[in-house]
């Protein structure tokens, strides 16, 4: 028998994935509901007064983001870990590294897209100025998947863990500083009139260097933790 | 054999570290002490009061060390942990481990003194400068890495795992820190006074710092073997060596 | 400049220094005791045992 490539048992990972996230397809909304949420409660804490909600919009907004993506992360590798399918990747013939980045742009598309979706819709209840959207909306698709990428490095430390909930946020929180400063901040640029093109080139060179490396560093840390 | 290398090979042997430790520690505490004494007597009442600053900035002798050693502590921790997962070494995940709550002291250490600091010199007990929120982010990473080590069971694959994470955190550090600095400097163009300027110390203002500077060094040393002795025991609890050793105390004396 | 006191200000980050200091002290101590305490009382929990058997340790 041939030995699958890596697109074979790409495709094969992600149908398996769409498959399982279809029989639940109610659990697939529910980050872009908890971002939801949280944009309502600031907009609430706030006094939903136009002029202080549009100063704050671009930030609540990412913190949103960030927050229902931190909540989902713990469905990255736990569904397949309890099962054992996870050690069963780690016999695969194929690398380790490309079954977490598939997983994980799965994860992704099926997390966070929905929010980018949902994005402008957010937006507006914030009463963000339009011009800064499609500032925003580049820098969620470039920062979004980064967050993921992360958050993959993050999950698979804590893996072999019963329950990891906070201690995932708490682990998660620091590394995803980088992307939520020059997320925020290059929105933070476009509304004081200055180029964003800065902020969002390191968020994409950042992108660059996390698709390389963290899938790596994702099943190393999956290797020592079921090991 | 390399008589150095038979010794790092000896140290690799639980109740040969734990002999080392036990011996050596005292002598970090000690000198660390020391040094640290003088230093801070000299920082309290030989240095003259500086002209813009009055006495307070005598915190500076606190402070820099403290932040210095946070900063340190993270790269050995990062550096013993990368020896660790490599070659497998255990005393390494041992020694990485036992850094992670020096390192956290140290940058408690910093975000206070230097939020004391603040108060009397520009009226806030806080502010988001670029330091100070590196060490805050770098405080946080050293309670991850504590954390994730104490979450899991397995001593050896929780050491392994939150070696990892003290590597990655390692290589992120600089990422923080520069995205934070192009915060500061892109976003807040007014603001460009740090809340620590760049004050220059006078050559007769240094010699507390260091030996601050060195006495930190010392003390680093002494508690790090006291804990790794204290995870080597933990570790090593089952074993025949060390309950010899608890009651071979409880005859002679205790620890 | 103003001359206020910034004694209070000093002494308290010194302070902060000496305790923080003072729990890296403490803490491997009280660790290592408690350690050894729990191996002692195995080793006493293993001695009876093996006093009231039949058969030798192993």
């Amino acid at each position: 028998m041939t030995r699958p490539g890596l697109l074979r048992t790409g495709a094969a990972l992600a149908l398996r994935d769409l498959r399982l996230l279809w029989r639940r397809r109610g659990d697939a909304l529910q980050p872009a509901l908890f971002a939801v949420l949280v944009v309502v409660l600031f907009s609430l804490a706030l006094g939903g007064e136009a002029e202080l909600l549009a100063q704050v919009a671009a930030a609540v907004l990412w913190v949103a983001v960030l927050l229902s993506g931190l909540l989902a992360l713990d469905t990255l590798f736990r569904g397949d870990a309890e099962d054992g399918s996870l050690e069963q990747w780690m016999l695969a013939p194929v690398p380790l590294a490309w079954l977490v980045l598939v997983r994980t742009a799965m994860h992704w598309a099926t997390t966070a897209l929905p929010l980018l979706l949902a994005a402008p819709l957010l937006a507006e209840l914030l009463q963000l100025p339009r011009v800064q959207l499609p500032t925003l909306l580049a820098a969620l698709a470039l920062g979004t998947p980064l967050l993921s990428l992360i958050g993959a490095v993050v999950a698979a430390l804590t893996v072999g863990m019963r329950r990891s909930g906070i201690l995932l946020a708490l682990l998660a929180l620091p590394l995803y500083v980088p992307v939520l400063v020059f997320g925020a901040g290059s929105v933070a640029l476009a509304t004081q009139g200055l180029d964003p093109m800065g902020g969002l080139l390191l968020l994409g060179a950042g992108l660059v260097v996390a698709l390389v490396l963290a899938p790596v560093v994702a099943a190393t840390a999956i290797r020592i933790a079921l090991n | 054999m390399n008589p150095v290398l038979r010794w790092f090979h000896q140290l690799g042997s639980p109740p040969y570290f734990d002999r080392f430790a036990a011996r050596w520690a005292p002598w970090g505490y000690g000198l660390g002490l020391l040094v640290m004494g003088v230093g801070i007597y000299l920082a309290l009442f030989s240095v003259p009061p500086d002209y813009q600053q009055g006495d307070s900035f005598r915190i500076l002798y606190i402070h820099v060390p403290a932040a210095w050693m946070s900063l340190l502590v993270y790269v050995l921790m990062a550096l013993y942990a990368a020896i660790a997962l490599i070659w497998r070494i255990k005393l390494c995940e041992i020694l990485a481990m036992a850094c992670a709550p020096i390192g956290a002291a140290f940058t408690l250490i910093t975000l206070a003194t230097g939020s004391i600091w603040g108060k009397p010199m520009w009226g806030t007990w806080w502010d988001w400068d670029p330091r100070l929120t590196t060490q805050l982010i770098l405080f946080f990473m050293y309670l991850g890495v504590i954390g994730l080590y104490h979450a899991i069971d397995d001593r050896r694959a929780a050491a392994r795992v939150a070696s990892l994470l003290a590597i990655v955190g390692v290589a992120l550090v600089p990422v923080i820190r520069y995205s934070v600095v192009w915060w500061d400097n892109t976003l807040h163009q007014g603001q460009t006074v740090s809340v620590f300027g760049e004050s220059k110390l006078h050559a007769s203002m240094l010699p507390p710092l260091v030996w601050m500077v060195i006495g930190t060094k010392f003390w680093f040393a002494g508690s790090l073997l006291a804990r790794a002795r204290a995870d080597n025991l933990y570790r090593e609890a089952g074993k025949e060596w060390v309950r010899k050793l608890a009651t071979g105390k409880q005859r002679s004396g205790s620890a | 400049m103003p001359e206020m006191t910034y004694a209070g200000y000093v002494l308290a980050a010194y302070l902060v220094f000496a305790v923080v200091m003072l729990w890296d002290f403490v803490a491997p101590r009280i660790r290592t005791r408690q350690i050894l305490r729990a191996a002692r009382l195995l080793a006493a929990r293993r001695a009876a045992a093996a006093a009231q058997s039949e058969f030798p340790p192993q």
